[in-house]
This record gives C-alpha cells, sequence and structure tokens, in this order.
C-alpha cells in the first residue's frame, strides 16, 4: 500500500491536484482512499459531484465516537475512489490539530486505512503537531509539496520541507520527501525556477501542471478534470502525474534553503 | 510569552498555578471553584485540598467542580461545556462562583472572558491559572488574590489592618495568624479582614477599609501593589520572620499608625529574652542545617536564634545533629522552633 501526502500553501490547488490525482490513480484499476485534512472539508467534493460528504468530526461531535461506523464517513466517490473528509472545529475555536489526531486514531480503529493508494490532502501549512500528523507514526510515507512559482507559495513549501527534515530524522519515522509538483499560475520560467527550487531542497520536480481553464470549467460542473474533460491535455497531465507518482523511488530528506536564498533563486527567475 | 521558570529557591516557587489559586478561592465560605479542563486537574487539587484541610483541622470539603473536558471539547472548544457548568452551579444556593482555567484551555484559547460576563445571577470571578504560561503556586497565590480584590471598591478608611495572602496549606497557619495578632494588639491594632482565610465573599466588600495591608511573605508583593493602586493601602512585606524581624516589624506597623513603639518594643524585647532563657540547655550545642529544608528567610533568621544561644552552627553534614531551620514567624515562632529544635538535638 502506497501512502501519499500532499502539502503546500493555502489556495495554490492541493485538493484539486489530490482529486485528480485520486481519480487518475483510480483509472489505473487501483484502490483509492482520500483523505481531507482540513476543516474546510473541501478536499474531496470534486470527486463526490460537488457534495460536501459528513466529516468524522462532525459525527463524532453529534454522537459521541463510540456507534460510529466506516461507512458513515466513507463515501465512494467517482470511479470508486474512497473518500473521508476529517473535518474540525468551526472557524475560531476549538483545536483543528487534535482533530485531526483524532480522526487518525479514529479510523485506525475502523481499519479504514486500506486500499491501494491513501492519498492525504493536508491544510496549507503544518501550523502544528496535528497537521504533521500524516507524516509521522508511518502513515504518508512519500510528501509532495504542491507550489506555484509565486514567492510566498515556494515560502510555504520550504517551511514545509522543515517539517519533514524535522520528522524524517527520527528513528522510527519513514516519511521522506518524494518530490516537487508545480502547480502553474502561468508567471515566466515559473517550470525552471520550482525545478531549481527542488533540487536546492535535495528533491526533483516530479510534475508540472499549466494553468488551464478546463480546471475550473470541470470545478463549475462539480467533476475532477479526469471524468469532465478525459480527453484534455490537463487529464493526462493529472494521469502523467499518477503514472510518476506510482513509478518514484527517489525519496529523500529535504534540505531546507534559508529565506536570503530563497529569495535570491526567485530573483533570478524574474 | 514565558521562557524560563523563575529563580527556585523553594516549593512554592515551582509548583501548580491553579492549586495556589484554589488554596485563595476555596477560603472564600459557600462559593465554588469551577475548573475548567480534564476532570483529573480538580481531582488532584480536591485531594491535596481535603488532606491539607483535615492537617489543619478543616473538614469541609473544598467545592470543587470540573468542567470534565474530553478530547472532543479540546477539537471544539471548551466554552459550551464551562457555561454548561455554570449555569448548573448557578441553580445552587452559592455566593459566588470562581472560574479557574488549566493549561489545556488556554492553549485552545477558549474565550472564558465571554463565557462569564454573560449573565448567570451570581457574581462570577475569572482567575487565570494556566500554568504552562511559566507561572507557579505562588503566582497562582497572587492571580487569585488579584481576581478577587476586584470584587471591592475603593470606601472610607478605618485604624485596622488586613492580613493578605496567608498560606492556607500551611501546618501552623493558624499559629501564625495568632501571633501576628498578638503583636497588633501590642498596638491596639485591630485586624480587618483576613483576605483570604475562611472568609464571605460579602467580607470581601472591606477589603479597601483598612489603613495597612500586612502581607504574609515577600512574595506577594505584586499583590501588594495592586492593592495599593486599588485602594491606596500601604502595606508592610511580610510577616516578621526571626528575633530581630519581629521587632523591625512592630516597629514599622507602629510608623504606619503613628504610634510610638518604644516601650512596646522593650517588653517584646524582653519577652524574647524569657523565651530565649527557656532554651539555655541547647547553649553550646553543635549541629548544621538541613539543606533540603532551608529557605532563605527561614535560614536567616534561624542562624540569628543559633546565634543567641550560642549554638554551633556547622556545614551540612559535618554534624551529626540536623535540623530544620523553618520561617518562625514572630517570638512564638521561634520559640516552637526551639521545641523542635530540642527534640532534634536530644533524640
Amino acid at each position: 500500500m502506497k501512502q501519499i501526502a500532499l502539502y503546500g500553501k493555502g489556495g495554490i490547488g492541493k485538493s484539486t491536484t489530490s482529486a485528480n490525482l485520486s481519480a487518475a490513480l483510480s483509472g489505473m484499476g487501483l484502490d483509492i482512499l482520500q483523505i481531507g485534512c482540513d476543516p474546510k472539508r473541501d478536499s474531496t467534493r470534486m470527486l463526490m459531484h460537488g457534495n460536501f460528504i459528513p466529516t468524522v468530526m462532525d459525527l463524532v461531535r453529534v454522537r459521541g465516537e463510540a456507534p460510529i461506523t466506516l461507512s458513515e464517513v466513507e463515501f465512494t466517490g467517482f470511479n470508486g475512489v474512497r473518500c473521508v473528509e476529517a473535518g474540525g472545529p468551526e472557524p475560531g475555536v476549538g483545536c483543528a490539530g487534535r482533530g485531526i489526531i483524532a480522526t487518525f486514531q479514529l479510523l485506525e480503529k475502523f481499519g479504514a486505512l486500506k486500499g491501494d493508494v491513501i492519498v492525504y490532502d493536508v491544510l496549507g501549512d503544518v501550523v502544528c503537531g496535528g497537521f504533521a500528523m500524516p507524516m509521522r507514526e508511518g502513515y504518508a510515507q512519500d510528501v509532495y509539496l504542491v507550489t506555484s512559482g509565486e514567492l510566498m507559495s515556494l515560502y510555504a513549501a520550504n517551511n514545509i520541507c522543515k517539517a519533514i527534515q524535522r520528522l524524517s530524522s527520527r528513528t522510527k519515522s519513514t516519511c521522506r520527501l518524494a518530490g516537487v509538483i508545480c502547480n502553474a499560475k502561468n508567471q515566466p520560467n515559473e517550470e525552471e525556477l520550482v525545478a531549481e527550487f527542488a533540487k536546492r531542497v535535495n528533491s526533483s520536480l516530479i510534475q508540472f501542471i499549466p494553468r488551464d481553464r478546463v480546471v475550473q470549467l470541470a470545478e463549475l460542473n462539480r467533476k475532477t478534470v479526469i471524468e469532465y474533460e478525459p480527453a484534455s491535455a490537463q487529464a493526462e497531465c493529472y494521469r502523467t502525474l499518477a503514472t510518476r507518482v506510482m513509478e518514484n523511488t527517489h525519496f529523500t530528506i529535504p534540505t531546507p534553503l534559508e529565506i536570503d536564498e530563497l529569495e535570491s533563486l526567485a530573483y533570478s527567475y524574474i | 510569552m514565558s521562557l524560563n521558570p523563575l529563580p527556585i529557591h523553594t516549593s512554592r516557587f515551582g509548583g501548580c498555578t491553579l492549586t495556589g489559586a484554589l488554596s485563595v478561592t476555596t477560603h472564600v465560605r459557600n462559593t465554588s471553584s469551577i475548573i475548567h479542563g480534564p476532570k483529573g486537574c480538580t481531582h488532584h487539587n480536591f485531594s491535596l485540598l481535603h488532606a491539607t484541610g483535615l492537617d489543619n483541622e478543616t473538614v469541609t470539603l473544598p467545592d470543587l467542580v470540573s468542567t470534565a473536558l474530553c478530547e472532543s471539547d479540546i477539537v471544539f472548544g471548551g466554552e459550551e461545556a464551562l457555561q454548561r457548568t455554570l449555569e448548573s452551579v448557578a441553580e445552587r444556593d452559592v455566593n459566588a462562583i470562581f472560574v479557574l482555567s488549566t493549561c489545556i484551555v488556554d492553549t485552545i484559547g477558549d474565550d472564558v472572558a465571554a463565557i462569564c460576563s454573560r449573565e448567570y445571577d451570581v457574581p462570577v470571578v475569572i482567575v487565570p491559572t494556566a500554568g504552562f504560561l511559566g507561572g507557579t503556586f505562588q503566582n497562582g497565590v497572587s492571580n487569585a488574590l488579584c481576581a478577587i480584590a476586584d470584587v471591592a471598591a475603593p470606601g472610607p478608611v478605618n485604624d485596622c489592618v488586613n492580613i493578605i495572602g496567608e498560606k492556607n496549606l500551611e501546618y501552623e497557619v493558624e499559629e501564625n495568624y495568632t501571633e501576628v495578632t498578638r503583636l497588633l494588639d501590642l498596638l491596639g491594632i485591630p485586624v480587618n479582614i483576613r483576605y483570604v482565610h475562611d472568609l464571605t465573599f460579602d467580607e470581601i466588600g472591606a477589603l479597601g477599609a483598612a489603613r495597612l495591608n500586612i502581607l504574609r511573605e515577600p512574595a506577594l508583593k505584586p499583590v501588594g501593589d495592586y492593592l495599593k493602586q486599588r485602594f491606596g493601602t500601604p502595606f508592610i512585606p511580610s510577616f516578621p520572620f526571626g528575633l530581630s524581624g519581629t521587632l523591625s516589624f512592630v516597629e514599622a506597623v507602629a510608623a504606619a499608625f503613628g504610634i510610638d513603639s518604644s516601650t512596646i518594643l522593650d517588653k517584646e524585647l524582653q519577652f524574647q529574652q524569657d523565651t530565649l532563657d527557656g532554651f539555655t540547655d541547647l547553649k553550646g550545642m553543635a549541629a548544621s542545617f538541613d539543606p533540603a529544608m532551608s529557605d532563605l528567610d527561614g535560614v536567616d533568621s534561624s542562624t540569628e536564634v543559633a546565634k543567641a544561644l550560642r549554638i554551633h552552627i556547622k556545614n551540612p553534614g559535618t554534624s551529626s545533629v540536623s535540623l530544620s531551620p523553618g520561617t518562625p514567624v514572630g517570638t512564638t515562632g521561634v520559640r516552637r522552633m526551639l521545641h523542635r529544635w530540642r527534640r532534634q538535638i536530644h533524640a
């Protein structure tokens, strides 16, 4: 079983990339589970044709955890992709990070963490220990960074490298940086910049995803690109990503950059 | 943000902030203290307060209520649990409710003040007590004393003193209080309130009516400052420790009231001499102070007493007799300490 996690700056396209990746992987005949690890709970929405599925934390909140069964939190979406949303507290109260930890414990108890590939789609930055959970305890071994060529996005990716570096140095840890996915904003030299960034943090650019209007059209039609426009170049791009993810053997401990280094790198690709 | 602990020289400068605050709030009669946190924080403190209360012959059980937070409250926020608990305690016949926070609720950022500011038909006093912020038992005591002080309003002042911040959990709390009132009686000064020792919530309203506040120990200076700022009451920073400390205490209180203390000081000096005369059998003995029992105030006043009785104090471990220095409050505190020393020396 392969367990992968996508991390990156908020709004960079992790959920879109995750959903299309899961859809593409399922097209390879694989049993896929996608877990949204964000209280915003919209990770799996395109796989579920626009529906917000009940979250693990919603059910815990209403009923306590004892009587909840797997079938109440796991929903089958496009092409058999199984979807789970961790959920969490309302904005501004409680502790979302603890919610992620509790969700993992519950899913573990249900025996839900099975299949050919589990895709963890994790909230923006690794703001606290809870959001590092998918990288701990041997859950996600392969961590992918999603970034554009924008400095703030690279900055967030670089920060996540710090978390991976810290976690991967622990003796029992199996989590490694598996690659950088460039979700482009159509900047000049963007692919070269992100490829160089990936190299500098001791990884590689695994896929360049160009900006394409079909992504927005698919979203407005409440579908992944894979489902909405399977013959499009964009869909092919996600399928290539899926193949590369499955064939990837290049897992590293990242070497995060200093901020000056990051800035001058971005500057040199203007 | 708390980064490093205070310098540690006695156990009161470690310990749990919550426990310190509860040692105060549980001494306000007919009130309830809600501990907003997991139930273990309450259980542990209940046991501790009950046990020390029994040592001081207090049989009343501390009125503690836990919001009993569990994991789902931490994930979704504990504010509803606090409100539910407040509503249920408010239905009982209590004169006030204290709400004390714990480490976890201040970590997740529960808005305790917002919940407490709603109407419950009974006064609600918040005491911040999250220990991980760097506080200690002592900070808990101070936080509680300052928070509760806001209940009282400034008003006319009378010729009396408040006793501030007695160590309600110490074994000799009553003896120490009695000694201070003995010294005050010599000057003809009555005590207004014991803030806070076995007090009603209404009595707290009189907090501003004293001409002088007497703090139990120098660590309460932030409380003294706060009360001075709120009510304009000057303070003496500590109960008297040891022989000369007792005399200077009497002098300082007398000065605050404009009383001539010379004859009273002579009398007290004579009482100290009579006390020491009762322990002449200890003269010339050799002993050392038990380093584990030492705190700075105690060692200074104990050394003074040993000198007065010509007991030779050796370095720890070099004498077969080990004395616990203690912190002798007043002359009678010295006498109790000497009785202890006699038992240890003749053991």
